[in-house]
């Protein structure tokens, strides 16, 4: 039983005052009895030495009577008057042994004892104790407690008539231990006579055992305070009193009268073992009574206890089942009804917690949490899994264009169509936005792969939406337990890395790779290192020139950021130009690349260099609202034309929220910017947006430009792209020229500047004013006919 | 025993005639002691040739009298006139003796036939004391009550003249006295105390 429960502080308080109150009665019963023995005592000694002083007396007056009998006699009186010696040496003799004295004198008219009993008629001496004479003159008889030849006798005196008197007979009578035991017999204290001679006591008699009385004499106090002493420890406490009875020179002879306290105590200690007995009795009782109360109520209050445990571990389901009609009753139910209402709340909670509400497909949360418990279970039987985090690709375009409540049907029907692909065992979530996630409890690459193939394709196709076909997409990236992460924030933060690859590459699915997390803690540790970049003047900006091909000449080039790392030497932009994108750094590096560029142009212009510089804008640079001012401030400050800087963007860059983006490229082209299509072709933005856009130039996509010369289809689109380009008034720009067959088909198709490193790899500022003045290597060029090499290839 | 010293105021004495001498007696105070037997010793007794008879008698337990004075010889009876019984007896050394007890007077008389004190008592009743003093002389008187007394007829001769009350336990020594030609003058002897009361 711990000490701070309430049932052992019950118990203990019931006892300890139990225990208090025992105490304090028996301490009171035995304070008041203990007084009351001792005045028990003291009253019995009182009672006792009256009756002894009484019994003295008597005895005194028996021995007075004997002896004056004795001395009355006769035969005794006239063998003393008339006898010789011997005569009357025998009949003191004779007449001492019939009232059996322990000594008879004669002792004459002039205090001479004339004949005894002890020496017999010797010499005459006088009589020691002489005042015990007198006082029998004057009284007729006397006795007295003396010393006689060192013997210690109640002597009475008493005259011998003859019938004038003619002496005294003194009887001798011992004080003996049957004196002693009649007088306790009749006083009923113990009765010792004792002597003192200079403080040393001697024993005469004694009722007491003769340990005690060796004990007694040792601790009597001499005479003086022996009188009063009323209490001696012997060792036990004695209560007594002491009589003097007599004194013969400086000897005194005394009765003690005593008795034990115990003695007195002895019914009141048969009171205090039956009280210890009840109060012991009365304790367990009560110790078993405070213990069933006490259990009486604690034990309700346990499985209170238990039941308020349980909720607190969550587990609402175990209902409290306490009747009582008491306040614990109540209580229990009262907790009964909150543990209820709890659990359907919590019911609620969690369905808002763990469910999407518009899908109703689990959230991340509850994805997450399935996710750890799935990946305890395949720990537990060796198994693996596979994660799946899906993106839709063009949802935010759908979103802003056709509404939120287009998009919410979109992400129903993306919800089905999941839905309908799983089998039992997988599970599906909506992480949030257009992003998906899918539980595959296998790792196994053919159900994996086919998995997210048929994903693919269920998503691809168009969906319907009130008649109108909706076109997305998705990018999937897949982390597989245990390859690819011990838990799910692992697995999930490695999926999302893959997504983006797969995104990124528009490869549809990516399996995640160790690799993309080694580059994505490189850019981590990036990030330091690019800020500082900035500051410590680490990135250049190198010039790829771009060429007229319908006259051969140079009139704009491409600005290309390159990071002079310290340690690694000079990094291409693709190294981290993805990580300063996801990161959002990619603002401050734009902000950098486009004031060296305009700068620089400023320069060259001064130079009287007119150099078109096209700079690279990303689909967040877009969203910085203050970019137009920014430009138009660098403009200002370099004294830059509008018209000499061009910005390139992705065309993916603003189908992620065209809206927006168009309202940005309206005002940059209204400072006079020009703008230009990046990577054209790859995307899916459709031409009537395109048409709406405010851009002079196209950009073809490398891949389309650096394969053309082999496949026929590249071929079709870049011929398509240009005539387009043109149809639409715009400017038609091909990069990735790496051959000088390229170079001519390109040039027959009629596309109006060429890029590449065919024509030039992008090189320094300060090499670029040489390569336009002496290098010729555009001249160079050989001076194919297009339309021999249309013909190569067709 | 102590004596007093004794002032002999001898007047003229004549050997050839009895004389009559005049004695008073006086205590330590010199205040005179009433009923003190007066009586002078001859040097030489007369002897005992007859047998002089006396009585105590007792009566409402008392000796009566309680002090009685007698010659040598005197053969004396105790009559009991009480209705109850007395056992009469002595233990002087002048004269032992025990009556057992009786009423009416014993058949035989007591002999005091030794000069001396003889403390007379009763064996049944303590309270009964007489004195007998016995004396070698015919020669004894008692003090009137103005302590005065006259022994007569005392003829020539050398004696003790001694005085004695019952309050004395022996008798004296005595002093000389000398009965001559010319008459005795008067004499004055001491005794220890008054006698001792009738009825004590």
């Amino acid at each position: 039983m711990r000490l701070n429960t309430l049932r052992s502080k019950m118990v203990v308080f019931l006892v300890a005052l139990l225990g208090v109150v025992q105490i304090g009665v028996f301490t009171l019963v035995n304070s008041s009895t203990t007084r009351a023995a001792r005045i028990k005592i003291d009253d019995e000694l009182e009672v006792g030495e009256k009756v002894f002083a009484s019994e003295l007396k008597e005895n005194d007056e028996r021995l007075a009577q004997a002896a004056s009998v004795l001395a009355s006699d006769f035969a005794f009186r006239e063998a003393i008057a008339t006898g010789d010696s011997a005569t009357m040496d025998s009949a003191l003799e004779n007449h001492g042994a019939r009232v059996k004295a322990a000594a008879v004198l004669f002792v004459n008219l002039q205090g001479m004892v004339v004949d005894d009993t002890i020496r017999g008629a010797a010499e005459p001496r006088r009589f020691e104790l002489g005042a015990l004479i007198d006082r029998a003159k004057s009284a007729g008889q006397a006795t007295a407690i003396g010393l006689i030849d060192d013997r210690v006798l109640q002597l009475v005196a008493v005259p011998v008539q003859a019938p004038l008197t003619i002496g005294w007979i003194v009887v001798g009578f011992p004080v003996d231990q049957m004196l002693a035991t009649n007088l306790r017999n009749l006083t009923g204290l113990q009765v010792s006579f004792v002597t003192e001679q200079e403080g040393r006591w001697t024993l005469l008699a004694s009722t007491l055992t003769p340990e005690l009385s060796r004990v007694l004499l040792s601790t009597l106090p001499p005479f003086a305070q022996a009188m009063s002493t009323r209490v001696l420890a012997m060792p036990e406490q004695h209560q007594l009193r002491v009589v003097p009875l007599g004194e013969s020179g400086a000897r005194h002879f005394v009765a003690v009268l005593q008795r034990p306290i115990n003695d007195a105590m002895g019914s009141f200690r048969n009171l205090s073992a039956k009280m210890i007995a009840l109060g012991l009795f009365s304790l367990l009782l009560s110790i078993g009574g405070s213990i069933v109360i006490a259990v009486g109520i604690t034990r309700p209050l346990d499985a209170l206890l238990q039941a308020v445990r349980r909720i607190r571990r969550g587990d609402y389901s175990v209902p409290i089942e306490i009747h009582r009609g008491d306040e614990i009753g109540i209580l229990a139910q009262g907790l009964d009804h909150m543990r209820a209402g709890i659990a359907e709340r919590e019911q609620r909670i969690l369905k808002l917690a763990y469910e999407d509400s518009l899908t109703r497909l689990p959230n991340r949360s509850q994805f997450g949490e399935r996710l750890q418990r799935e990946i305890l279970q395949a720990a537990d039987r060796h198994g693996s899994l596979a994660v799946f985090v899906m993106d839709l690709d063009r949802f935010k375009y759908v979103n802003d264009n056709l509404g939120h409540s287009v998009g919410d049907h979109l992400l129903i029907e993306v919800a089905v169509r999941l839905r309908n692909l799983l089998r039992d065992g997988d599970g599906v979530a909506r992480l949030g936005g257009d992003e998906f996630a899918v539980l595959v409890p296998t790792a196994e690459e053919q159900r994996v792969t086919e998995l997210a193939k048929s994903i693919i394709e269920a998503l691809e196709r168009p969906f319907d939406y009130e008649g109108q076909p909706l076109d997305v997409g998705a990018s999937i990236g897949i982390a597989l337990y245990p390859a690819h992460g011990a838990d799910a924030q692992a697995l999930l933060r490695n999926a999302d890395i893959a997504m983006y690859v797969a995104k990124r590459t528009r490869s549809g699915f990516t399996v995640y790779d160790p690799h993309y997390d080694t580059s994505q803690q490189e850019h981590l540790s990036l990030i330091g290192e690019l800020r500082r970049a900035v500051e410590r003047n680490e990135l250049r900006l190198f010039y790829q020139p771009k060429v007229t091909l319908n006259s051969i000449g140079v009139h704009s080039a491409e600005a290309l950021i390159r990071w002079v790392h310290p340690v690694r030497g000079m990094m291409p932009p693709n190294l981290f130009i993805p990580f300063a994108e996801h990161t959002g750094y990619i603002k401050v590096l734009t902000r950098w690349v486009l004031s060296e560029a305009i700068r620089q142009c400023g320069a060259w212009l001064q130079q009287g260099m007119h150099v078109e510089i096209s700079v690279n804008l990303s689909a967040r640079d877009l969203s910085a609202r203050d970019l137009p001012e920014l430009i138009s401030g660098l403009l200002a400050e370099h004294r830059v034309p509008a018209e000499m800087i061009c910005l390139e963007i992705t065309e993916s860059g603003f189908m992620e929220d065209p809206a927006f983006a168009q309202r940005v490229l309206d005002r940059l082209s209204a400072i006079g910017l020009r703008l230009s299509i990046d990577d054209y072709g790859t995307g899916y933005s459709s031409l009537s947006y395109i048409m709406k856009l405010p851009v002079n130039e196209l950009k073809i996509d490398r891949a389309f430009v650096s394969n053309m010369s082999e496949d026929a289809d590249m071929m079709t689109i870049v011929r398509s792209t240009i005539e387009l380009g043109h149809n639409l008034g715009l400017r038609v720009v091909a990069e990735g020229i790496e051959d000088s067959k390229a170079f001519a088909l390109l040039r027959g198709l009629g596309c109006d500047v060429a890029q590449g490193y065919y024509i030039s790899p992008p090189m320094a500022a300060e090499a670029l004013p040489g390569w336009l003045n002496g290098s010729v290597n555009v001249r160079r060029l050989p001076e194919i006919p297009a339309d021999d090499v249309l013909a190569a290839v067709s | 025993m102590r004596i007093g010293s004794v002032l002999l105021l001898i007047a003229a004495a004549d050997l050839a005639r009895p004389a009559d001498l005049r004695v008073t007696v006086v205590d330590h105070a010199d205040q005179p002691v009433a009923d003190a037997v007066v009586y002078a010793v001859p040097s030489n007794p007369p002897p005992h040739n007859e047998v002089h008879k006396a009585s105590i008698d007792q009566v409402h337990r008392q000796f009566v009298p309680r002090v009685s004075v007698v010659q040598a010889a005197t053969a004396i009876t105790f009559p009991n006139s009480d209705n109850i019984r007395h056992s009469v007896y002595s233990f002087s050394h002048a004269k032992t003796f025990t009556l057992k007890l009786y009423s009416g007077t014993p058949a035989n008389p007591v002999l005091f036939d030794q000069p001396g004190i003889v403390v007379l008592g009763c064996n049944i009743h303590d309270a009964m004391v007489a004195w007998v003093l016995v004396v070698d002389t015919p020669y004894f008187t008692r003090t009137a009550a103005d302590g005065t007394a006259t022994l007569a007829g005392l003829p020539g001769g050398d004696y003790q003249l001694r005085a004695w009350n019952n309050s004395m336990a022996d008798e004296q020594a005595g002093e000389a006295l000398h009965i001559g030609a010319e008459a005795p003058g008067l004499r004055q002897l001491h005794v220890d105390g008054q006698q001792l009361a009738a009825h004590p």
